[in-house]
């Protein structure tokens, strides 16, 4: 079977960024309550895309991803209450210190594969709350309370800026040279080391890209909520939704991060007004099936058993 | 620089919760030796154990010893359960696992964790609960050791003893290590690779489960549905300290790390030791990734 050709810039990067560009242009005339929902989505979306850049890329199975969630909130808020910066100060801070975390977690995590790797990962946030709990910079662990300015337009184009860079990343990522290095990696990285792929370079490239990017929309979250507190920041719910939101989407592709928020968010906010707690289970129940029966997630089955649709979906 | 006689104490109290700490680990060890799959829910399940042995106690005014092989018989249909829902399919017909089907494996008993987690905490109250049992303490030299936890303590040597001999001593032991050793050779020994794997991991859970009893006894008011969120990684870094499927190890793994966090605290405090304890798991990982046993 000849496959036909990949265009350069695919429809689905078109469709994502011309649903980015009207949403940029239309939301100084949103009305405030959508807006904070919307907000909100496309954090989680930031997140979501972020995770993909490892675990849906390479298939890294990342638990500890809300580490440089928690760092980017942390440095936003020691740098609005302790330095006085402007917020927006606090999420390049946050960006560039989870970056910098990101990038000495990985140098050693990153040599574990598999099952050791997710267990490493799964290790790193407990590790981190207990040292921030120490931390006397960090006010020993009892939190930072922010009385940030409500500002949901700012808001919403700090966040909008983060989620175009990752689309735009992960299409660059995905669909230049450095893509089929990172696919020969996925699939047998023995294999793409031995024909010349440069595979510990490339995974500590994309683990660092993946903390950059949680940094600053752990930063935007920290923004919109009223301050950061350790258990809160360190709370693995964040690493399993964000990782429930890649697997529902479709790893490794450039849609399945934005279809798995939406999903994920519309699921907690109905099963949330039914009874609260019952929305985890709903999405507990939907990885299971999803995991189990169609592990490439919504993206990657449609693209896998429904050729026409191959072209749209790259 | 602390006193000796606190050292001393920490040291004796870090040995007793090691063992308990060993014994949670070992149904996971087992999982992964013989299944060469890991368990992202396994917290939920030591969290399962503890609630069992709660609500043996609240029923039948049982104590946790008593509750413990309750919860193991349990523990046994639970892990059948879990083997044909959701390891079946991937282990089905193959000679070894393959990274796919680990990502699966994954992905599927972490959305397990998910949702056992959060059912806990809808089905069970939010509050924390424990056991009201306490037989009292003994004296030897100046320590004073409570003595639910010396009970404990030889209770879970005593499993970890009694699977050991099972999978050395016994037909069906035997043909569980060899499955986890080479799958086609066991075929052709006229083993059924399905049953096999299926009984392996239902010993794990029941002795998760058990465990999960048996910690009760240190949780006098701390049994919660989110336990489960410091439990499970406590199991994984014991089973890498010891070494996955090495049935020594982790009573090894668990008494080290044990005595890592509780003498520790004495220098460092309770948070910095247990941050410590958890990063022993690189160096281990890096230089010795077969664990502290040979």
């Amino acid at each position: 079977m000849k496959l036909p050709k990949l265009p350069v810039y695919g429809p689905s990067l078109w469709g994502l960024g011309g649903s980015l560009l009207l949403l940029g242009g239309v939301a100084p005339w949103i009305p405030v309550f959508p807006l904070i929902i919307l907000v909100n989505l496309l954090i989680f979306a930031a997140l979501a895309y972020s995770l993909n850049l490892i675990t849906g890329l390479t298939g890294y199975v990342n638990f500890g991803h809300v580490v440089f969630m928690a760092v980017g909130a942390y440095s936003l808020g020691y740098s609005v209450e302790t330095l006085r910066w402007h917020p927006l100060g606090g999420v390049a801070l946050g960006a560039l210190t989870a970056l910098v975390v990101s990038l000495g977690i990985g140098a050693v995590t990153l040599r574990f594969r598999g099952v050791y790797f997710a267990i490493a990962s799964l290790v790193t946030p407990l590790a981190g709350l207990n040292i921030v709990l120490v931390l006397p910079a960090l006010d020993d662990g009892q939190g930072i309370v922010l009385n940030p300015a409500f500002e949901p337009l700012s808001w919403f184009y700090t966040i909008w800026i983060i989620i175009a860079a990752e689309v735009g990343l992960t299409y660059w990522i995905t669909h230049g040279r450095l893509g089929y290095g990172i696919r020969a990696i996925k699939s047998d990285e023995d294999a793409a080391k031995s024909l010349g792929v440069n595979a510990p370079h490339l995974k500590l490239f994309l683990f660092a890209l993946s903390g950059l990017f949680a940094g600053a929309a752990g930063g935007v979250y920290a923004w919109t909520t009223s301050g950061v507190f350790p258990y809160a920041a360190f709370d693995l719910t964040f690493s399993l939704l964000m990782l429930a939101m890649i697997v529902i989407g479709g790893m490794g592709t450039l849609l399945g991060p934005m279809i798995g928020a939406v999903i994920v968010n519309l699921l907690s906010r109905f099963f949330l007004a039914i009874f609260i707690g019952t929305q985890f289970i709903i999405i507990g129940l939907v990885v299971i099936v999803i995991a189990l029966f169609i592990p490439e997630g919504i993206v990657g089955t449609l693209r896998k058993y429904v050729p026409e649709l191959r072209r749209i979906l790259e | 620089m602390p006193e000796p006689t606190l050292l001393v104490t920490d040291l004796a109290f870090g040995l007793l919760l090691g063992c308990v700490f060993a014994v949670i680990a070992h149904g996971l060890n087992l999982i992964w030796g013989v299944a060469k799959v890991v368990n992202v829910a396994h917290g939920e399940f030591i969290m399962l154990g503890a609630y069992g042995a709660y609500f043996l106690n609240l029923w039948f005014g049982f104590n946790p010893l008593l509750s413990a092989p309750v919860d193991a018989a349990i523990g046994l249909g639970v892990g059948v359960l879990f083997y044909f829902g959701f390891l079946h399919r991937e282990l089905r017909g193959k000679e070894s696992i393959g990274l796919q089907s680990e990502m699966v494996t994954l992905v599927s008993t972490f959305g397990l964790a998910l949702l056992i987690g959060n059912l806990a905490l809808l089905l069970f109250s939010p509050n924390f609960v424990g056991i009201p049992w306490s037989p009292g303490f003994v004296r030897v030299g100046f320590l004073q050791l409570p003595l639910g936890a010396l009970y404990v303590g030889v209770a879970s040597v005593a499993i970890i003893a009694l699977s050991h001999v099972f999978l050395s001593r016994t037909y069906l032991g035997n043909a569980i290590r060899a499955y986890s050793q080479d799958i086609p050779a066991t075929q052709l020994m006229g083993i059924n690779p399905t049953s096999v794997a299926a009984i392996g991991t239902a010993l794990g859970f029941s002795i998760t489960m058990a465990g999960g009893a048996l910690l009760s006894v240190w949780l006098p008011t701390g049994i919660h549905p989110t336990m489960a969120a410091l439990y499970a990684p406590i199991s994984f870094v014991i089973v890498v300290l010891g070494g996955p499927g090495k049935m020594w190890g982790s009573l090894v793994g668990g008494i080290s790390l044990a005595v890592i966090i509780d003498v520790g605290q004495a220098f460092v405090g309770l948070s910095l030791a247990t941050a410590i304890a958890f990063l022993t798991l690189i160096p281990i990982l890096l230089f010795r990734p077969e664990g502290i046993l040979r």
